[in-house]
C-alpha cells in the first residue's frame, strides 16, 4: 500500500515535470521545479532529482543542469506509465461534443426554421421557437416531419401505416392530416432549440 | 496522328464540372419552397435583375433588366432582395459535399466546381457515370436546388457536358464521342474563347470546335497564344488545365462597389460611401495579406455615366488612413456638384503581398507599425463582433438613409427576423427555411 501510494505520487510528479518540458521545450531549474511540484526546500528537489536520475529519466550536465532523458518520448523506466504524458483534463475532453455537433448531424443538409403555428405545441413546440431541420434523413412513423400536403406546408407527427400515411397534430383543436393528392416531405425535425436570453 | 478524329478509348483523365442551375433564384426557391415552379427574380435592392428562376427566363426575362421592365413581361413574378449570405452557405456546403466523393475540388466560382474523379472508380466500384450520378442526387436532395454535371477527359471538355443539358443535367463525353458533341459546337461556345478569337477564327474557316480541335499543332502554334493552345490540347481530350483544389488565395485586384436608392448629390453623403467601399476592399486586401499599389475610383451617375481615376500610391498599403488622402483628392477631381448618383467604387490594384514591401528610408517606420497595430485590433474586433465594429468616422454619414429607401429596402427575412441572441451583424451559419407551418 505504502509503496503503491508512493509510486503514484512519482508518476505524477514526473506528469508535472513533462507537462512542464511539453510547454515550455526546456527542463526546469531546480527552483522552478521546486515551486512547480510544491517543494519547499532545495534539499527536497535534489533528492527527487536524484530518485529519477537512478530511474533513468532523466540525467545532469556538468553544470547540473537537467537533461531529459525519457520525458516526452516514451517512457520504459516505470513501465506503469504510457507515453507522452496527456495532460488529464485533454484526455477527458477530447470525448465531448460540441452542442454544433450534438444537434447537427448532418452539416450540409440541416436548416433552421422558426416556428409561427400551435399546432405542435402537445410535442414542446412553441411559436417563436427555432427547430432544426435535417432534409438528408429518411423520414420514420413517428418522426416530426416538415412536409407539403395538397399545396400546404405543415409540421406534424408523420404515422404510417401499412395502407396509409397521416399526418397528426400535437395539439387537439387541429385535425389530424391525410393527403388527398400529394405529400412531400421537405426534412425531419431533429431538434427544437428556445433560448429565454 | 492531330487529323485523325479524335478516338480515345480509355480514361486516363476523369474531370466532373458542376454548375448550378439558376443559384442564386434556386437558393430561394429551396429555402421558400411554395415558390418551387414560380418565377423568382432577385435583385430587388438593386433595382435590376441579378438573377432568375428558368420560369423567369421562359417567359423573356433577362438577366441585367430594369425590374419594372421585367414586371411588364411577367406579372406574376416574384421579386426578392438578394440574400447574399443564403447563397453563400449553400455554395460552401455545395463545395462541402462534393468533397465527400474527392479531395480534388476546384472552387472555380460561388455556384461551380470542378472535380478530379480519376481513379475514383475502384473505391466506389462503379463506373464515373454512377459517381457523377450519386454526386448529382448528394446536392439535389440535401440542398434542394438542382445542378447540371459535364463529365469528360478535360476541364474545358466538361464543361461543355454541363453547360449541354441544363437545367437538371448529366452529360457524359467519353473520348471515343469528342467529336459527336464538338461537330456542332460554334467554337465562341467554348469556355476561354472570346468574341474576338472566334472572328479571328472564322477567317482561316474556323466555326465550330471540332474544326479547331482537328487542326494540326503548327497551326495553333503559329496563330495562337498559350491559353488557347491549352483550350486545344483539351479539346482533343488531353488533360493540360489542372484540377486546383486550393481555394482562392490570392488577387489581381480587389473591387467593391454599391448601389443607393434613391440617387443623392449630398457630397459627404457619395463620400462615405466611397470611404466605406475603401474600407471593405482593404479588409479583404488584409485578409489575404495583400496591399495595393493602384487606386481606383468611380462614381455612377444616376443615368448611369461613370467618372472614374486611376492614382498611383506611393507606398504599397491596405490601410484606409493611408488611402484617405488620395482618395478625397480623385473624389474632389470627379466629383460634380449638379450630378445625381447612384453608385460608388474603389477598385484596390497592382496588389502585392504584404510581407514584401520595402520601405524608404524616408518613411516613417513608427507610423507605419502603428497603423499595423491599430488594423490589426479592428480586424480582430470585426472577427469576433461583426463586421464594422469599428469603421472611419469618414463612413459614418452612410448611416444618413438607409441602402435604399422605399420598396427597395426590403432586406432578406434572414436579417429582418433574428433569432434571440442573433443580432444585425452575427446570424447562425445555417440556411433559414421560410415556411410557415
Amino acid at each position: 500500500m505504502h509503496v503503491d501510494l508512493q509510486g503514484d505520487k512519482l508518476r505524477s510528479r514526473i506528469r508535472e515535470l513533462s507537462a512542464f518540458f511539453n510547454k515550455n521545450g526546456r527542463m526546469p531549474s531546480f527552483s522552478e521545479l521546486g515551486a512547480l511540484l510544491g517543494l519547499r526546500s532545495k534539499n527536497a528537489v535534489s533528492k527527487l532529482v536524484n530518485t529519477l536520475e537512478q530511474k533513468g529519466i532523466l540525467e545532469r550536465d556538468s553544470k547540473g543542469r537537467l537533461i531529459p532523458l525519457s520525458i516526452g518520448a516514451p517512457i520504459k523506466v516505470l513501465g506503469i506509465i504510457e507515453a507522452g504524458f496527456p495532460s488529464p483534463a485533454e484526455e477527458e475532453l477530447a470525448d465531448t461534443l460540441s452542442l454544433d455537433a450534438f444537434l447537427i448531424q448532418n452539416p450540409q443538409a440541416t436548416f433552421l426554421l422558426k416556428v409561427s403555428g400551435d399546432s405542435m405545441s402537445g410535442a414542446g413546440i412553441l411559436p417563436g421557437d427555432m427547430v432544426i431541420v435535417d432534409k438528408g434523413q429518411s423520414p420514420k412513423s413517428g418522426d416530426i416531419v416538415i412536409a407539403e400536403v395538397d399545396g400546404q406546408w405543415t409540421m406534424k407527427y408523420l404515422k404510417k401505416r401499412e395502407d396509409s400515411v397521416t399526418l397528426v397534430p400535437a395539439n387537439p383543436n387541429y385535425r389530424p392530416i391525410k393527403p388527398k393528392k400529394e405529400l412531400k416531405i421537405a426534412g425531419v425535425v431533429t431538434a427544437v432549440v428556445r433560448k429565454y436570453r | 496522328m492531330d487529323n485523325q478524329p479524335i478516338t480515345i478509348r480509355s480514361w486516363p483523365k476523369a474531370i466532373l464540372h458542376l454548375d448550378a442551375d439558376a443559384f442564386f433564384a434556386s437558393c430561394e426557391q429551396a429555402i421558400h419552397p411554395e415558390l418551387k415552379g414560380k418565377p423568382v427574380i432577385t435583385g430587388k435592392e438593386r433595382g435590376i435583375v441579378a438573377a432568375l428562376s428558368y420560369d423567369a427566363k421562359a417567359k423573356g426575362v433577362k438577366r441585367g433588366m430594369r425590374l419594372f421592365e421585367a414586371k411588364a413581361i411577367c406579372p406574376d413574378a416574384v421579386i426578392l432582395p438578394s440574400d447574399y449570405e443564403t447563397y453563400s452557405l449553400f455554395s460552401l456546403r455545395m463545395f462541402e459535399i462534393l468533397r465527400r466523393y474527392s479531395p480534388d475540388v476546384e472552387e472555380y466560382s460561388i455556384d461551380e466546381a470542378f472535380v478530379d474523379l480519376t481513379g475514383l472508380r475502384r473505391s466506389f466500384h462503379g463506373p464515373y457515370t454512377m459517381i457523377a450520378e450519386r454526386m448529382q442526387e448528394a446536392v439535389e436532395t440535401e440542398l434542394g436546388i438542382t445542378v447540371s454535371i459535364g463529365v469528360s477527359l478535360s476541364k474545358v471538355l466538361a464543361k461543355i457536358g454541363s453547360k449541354w443539358n441544363k437545367p437538371h443535367g448529366l452529360t457524359f463525353i467519353p473520348g471515343r464521342e469528342i467529336h459527336r458533341y464538338l461537330a456542332a459546337l460554334p467554337i465562341d461556345s467554348v469556355w476561354g474563347i472570346g468574341p474576338n478569337t472566334s472572328a479571328f477564327l472564322k477567317k482561316f474557316g474556323i466555326t465550330t470546335a471540332l474544326q479547331y480541335a482537328a487542326r494540326d499543332e503548327q497551326f495553333i502554334k503559329k496563330h495562337l497564344s498559350r491559353p488557347y493552345h491549352d483550350i486545344w490540347h483539351e479539346l482533343n481530350g488531353r488533360s493540360v488545365l489542372p484540377v486546383t483544389a486550393e481555394s482562392k488565395s490570392s488577387y489581381q485586384s480587389i473591387s467593391k462597389t454599391k448601389t443607393f436608392t434613391p440617387p443623392s448629390r449630398d457630397e459627404t453623403f457619395v463620400f462615405a460611401q466611397l470611404s466605406k467601399n475603401l474600407e471593405n476592399a482593404c479588409i479583404k486586401a488584409r485578409r489575404y495579406k495583400l496591399a495595393a499599389t493602384r487606386l481606383i475610383i468611380f462614381l455612377r451617375t444616376q443615368d448611369f455615366r461613370d467618372n472614374g481615376i486611376e492614382m498611383k500610391l506611393n507606398n504599397p498599403s491596405a490601410y484606409p488612413s493611408d488611402l484617405f488622402g488620395l482618395l478625397r483628392e480623385g473624389f474632389n477631381h470627379v466629383y460634380n456638384l449638379c450630378s445625381f448618383y447612384r453608385q460608388t467604387g474603389v477598385v484596390l490594384a497592382g496588389l502585392v503581398s504584404d510581407s514584401g514591401i520595402q520601405h524608404t528610408l524616408f518613411d516613417d517606420t513608427a507610423r507605419i507599425e502603428k497603423m499595423a497595430k491599430i488594423y490589426s485590433a479592428v480586424d480582430q474586433l470585426s472577427e469576433k463582433f461583426g463586421k464594422y465594429t469599428v469603421h472611419h468616422a469618414a463612413s459614418l454619414p452612410t448611416k444618413l438613409q438607409a441602402q435604399h429607401e422605399g420598396e427597395r429596402g426590403d432586406v432578406p427575412k434572414r436579417k429582418a427576423d433574428l433569432f434571440k441572441g442573433e443580432n444585425k451583424r452575427q446570424r447562425l451559419g445555417l440556411p433559414m427555411l421560410d415556411i410557415k407551418v
